[in-house]
């Protein structure tokens, strides 16, 4: 860069903007997560030391919330990426109706998130949802999909992978047809078999496009709120509060803000920190083809 | 390349300073409130959806009748707590865009330790409670200050079959007798069926329980909660066990975990229960539904243990006036409309809604036309239990239903559940009132 401070004066918008609507808000919640805000203060904020932050420390629940919110990202996430490469892969092969097919698949990904979840709560209800239908039609019990603190959360991922594996799908197949088709070509021609080709070629030439999704997916299911807040609230028994949904019922039903604020600035810790750690984890330049051996280990 | 780049930066120029334009175009218009004093006044009302539809024709001839004072109705979303949400987030960025609030009995005192709403006894003058049955004037004043009108005067009820039975029980022992006698008869699939998710429904049941077996919920008393709670006596551990047996034995299927009024009611309205636990409005919704079960519905007083007596919960809705509502003395005027006798007469007749006003209830006609009043009246009579009454209930609230309904999905027994949620709520009350948890300084739920 021949002039730095042109770069920066242009940027300079930009960077007043995520100040506005990102550094500003990030410290009014550090500042709040330091003072007493409540109802019993008349929600005047009150300093109260590293108060909130010793409760934090103290508190099982937000603990438990911590554990169920990156179990469920964990597994839907990994679920949306095996089974939306699996479709990528499907969609990209040349067939009659691909525009067709496209398009259907998307159409989960477009429904609003409140709206999905409603439909789930009608899937899974006991005893009138079309799944317990399906079980007594198969002479088996009725099962209590929502009722069951041991398992509800995965019913929670099984939603949420119906509706984001689209999301997931279509942003691997746009990073499959940014790969030349004369790649696979010449490894064909040299004998290698369909599996050699995904496995030396395709995944190591995918892998920034599945770096993005995989960012951004957890990113999105580590501050799941509307799925849960519909499909279960948080319950049976707290077993299927995210670490959202406790902060939204801290600050917006209990009028507790300084300890909601407190919440808030450690689940944004905790994602920022699992974030990070997949960014550099997968974080490695674009193979070549011939350099293709030692990623595919 | 200069060319391209410098009209790409002109351009997100121009797309920004565009967006800046239309975010100070948009703050006058939402900001503006004041109206000029010859101009009619519009009072805003904030309410859950049910009450838009059942007040929408009132509410038309009202502004029909009075060009000078419009009522204009904001329509919230169905569910209690999404509307103190919703009212929440308003109230929070200082002047709420409402004049007056339907706000759910279990509100009050949150609402007024947060500073947002105003005194009404000023503005309505006189005592106009003393004119309402004695049940539905609780839990409407708070600190020695009137807050809310009430406009219905709900409380929980038992809704029986009168196709399967004689007469309702007295008893929750009755009760269980009838009901496991009709399953075993074949006659209904479930016997009792009531509100077991984890929300506020289940609070409410949850109380009636309490009280079912001799318990209290809350002890009134000094420190800035204004009480303690008594969760772990043997009557509340008695009342948790009841419900927990009552799903154990196959009285109440496992699903009520997950029911909250609208599953409950869909249950029995379809013919698949001999009882159920709901509001008065239950009534009307299955009698309009035109199921197997119209015209074979009772409804009665909710039970008790043998040897005590308990009541319904107190579920009224009532309207407030906002802080900072630009004009007082009009919403006053609306107030005393929308919750005076004439409109809930008309409620009663076309919604089924209950009443506050006793004449209402004297009334030989609209006894005849809605014969859910007397047991109404009964219940009102009987003293409705009014939950927790402190800015801290809705925590507590939220402690206790995670604790039984984790009780009802067999995650915990009767006993740890109750000392747990009683755990829980000491915890609490002892932290928000400024003083250090008691004991042991191992982990708190």
């Amino acid at each position: 860069m021949k002039r730095p401070w042109a770069s920066l004066l242009l940027m300079l918008p930009a960077l007043a903007l995520l100040a506005v609507v990102f550094l500003w808000p990030l410290l009014q919640v550090g500042l709040l997560s330091g003072q007493a805000s409540s109802v019993l203060t008349g929600l005047e904020p009150v300093a109260n030391g590293g108060a909130n932050w010793q409760r934090l420390l103290r508190d099982s629940r937000f603990w438990d919330d911590a554990r169920f919110t990156l179990r469920f990202a964990l597994v839907s996430v990994g679920l949306e990426l095996i089974l939306g490469l699996a479709i990528a892969l499907l969609l990209h092969r040349p067939a009659r109706g691909r525009g067709l097919l496209r398009a259907v698949t998307l159409l989960p990904w477009a429904l609003p998130g409140t709206v999905l979840a409603l439909g789930w709560r009608w899937i899974y209800n006991d005893p009138y949802g079309p799944l317990n239908a399906l079980l007594q039609a198969l002479r088996l019990p009725a099962h209590g999909f929502l009722t069951s603190p041991a398992s509800t959360w995965l019913f929670v991922v099984l939603a949420d992978v119906w509706k984001c594996t689209p999301f997931v799908a279509l942003l691997l197949l746009a990073g499959l047809q940014s790969i030349p088709a004369e790649l696979e070509e010449s490894l064909r021609l040299e004998g290698a078999g369909r599996i050699q080709i995904l496995w030396r070629l395709t995944l190591p030439l995918l892998t920034p496009w599945i770096t993005l999704a995989l960012v951004f997916r957890m990113a999105q299911a580590l501050g799941v709120f509307d799925l849960v807040q519909v499909l279960t609230r948080g319950g049976p028994a707290g077993s299927t509060e995210s670490l959202a949904l406790y902060a939204y019922l801290q600050a917006m039903r209990f009028l507790d803000f300084g300890y909601s604020a407190t919440v808030v600035l450690a689940t944004f810790m905790l994602v920022a920190l699992l974030t990070l750690l997949g960014w550099l984890l997968l974080r490695r330049p674009a193979p070549t083809p011939a350099g293709t051996r030692e990623l595919a280990r | 390349m200069p060319g391209p780049l410098a009209s790409r930066s002109r351009r997100s120029l121009t797309l920004l300073a565009s967006l800046l334009l239309s975010l100070l175009l948009a703050v006058p218009l939402g900001g503006s409130r004041a109206a000029s004093p010859s101009a009619p006044v519009t009072v805003r009302v904030l309410m859950p959806s049910p009450f838009v539809d059942a007040t929408a024709p009132l509410v038309a001839a009202f502004n029909r009748e009075h060009p000078d004072l419009q009522i204009a109705v904001d329509r919230g979303p169905l569910d209690t707590e999404s509307i103190s949400d919703l009212a929440t987030g308003s109230l929070l960025l200082g002047s709420a865009p409402y004049d007056l609030l339907m706000m759910d009995v279990s509100w009050t005192a949150r609402y007024v330790a947060a500073g947002w709403l105003e005194p009404l006894e000023g503005l309505l003058g006189g005592d106009l409670l003393a004119a309402m049955e004695p049940g539905a004037r609780l839990g409407n004043a708070f600190g020695g200050h009137l807050w809310r009108m009430p406009l219905t005067g709900d409380t929980g009820l038992l809704y029986w079959r009168t196709d399967l039975m004689e007469r309702p029980p007295r008893s929750t022992e009755e009760l269980e007798r009838i009901a496991a006698r009709l399953q075993a008869e074949g006659r209904v699939r479930w016997g009792y069926v009531w509100q077991g998710r984890q929300y506020e429904g289940l609070s409410c049941v949850m109380l009636e329980a309490i009280h079912a077996f001799g318990g209290r919920w809350w002890e009134p008393g000094a420190g800035r909660a204004g009480g303690s709670t008594a969760l772990a006596s043997p009557a509340a551990i008695a009342a948790a066990s009841w419900l927990e047996s009552l799903v154990q034995r196959g009285i109440s299927p496992a699903a009520v975990a997950d029911f909250a009024e609208n599953e409950a009611l869909q249950l029995f309205a379809a013919g698949d229960a001999a009882f159920l636990r709901n509001w008065p409005y239950a009534w009307r919704e299955i009698e309009k539904g035109g199921g197997p079960v119209v015209g074979k519905v009772g409804v009665s007083t909710v039970v008790s243990a043998p040897g005590e007596r308990s009541g319904g919960t107190l579920g009224t809705w009532g309207l407030s006036l906002l802080h900072g509502s630009p004009h007082p003395q009009q919403a006053a005027e609306v107030i005393r409309w929308f919750t005076g006798p004439e409109t809930q007469k008309a409620l009663v007749l076309d919604q089924g809604y209950a009443p506050t006003w006793a004449s209402l209830y004297a009334d030989a006609d609209l006894q005849r036309r809605h014969p859910l009043l007397a047991v109404q009246r009964q219940a009102l009579e009987q003293g409705p239990l009014v939950r927790p009454l402190t800015p801290l209930y809705a925590q507590l609230s939220d402690l206790l239903q995670r604790r039984v309904n984790g009780m009802l999905s067999g995650a915990a027994t009767a006993g740890d559940a109750m000392r747990a949620a009683q755990d829980g709520s000491v915890v609490l009350v002892a932290s928000a009132s400024g003083t250090p948890a008691p004991g042991r300084g191992g982990r708190v739920k």
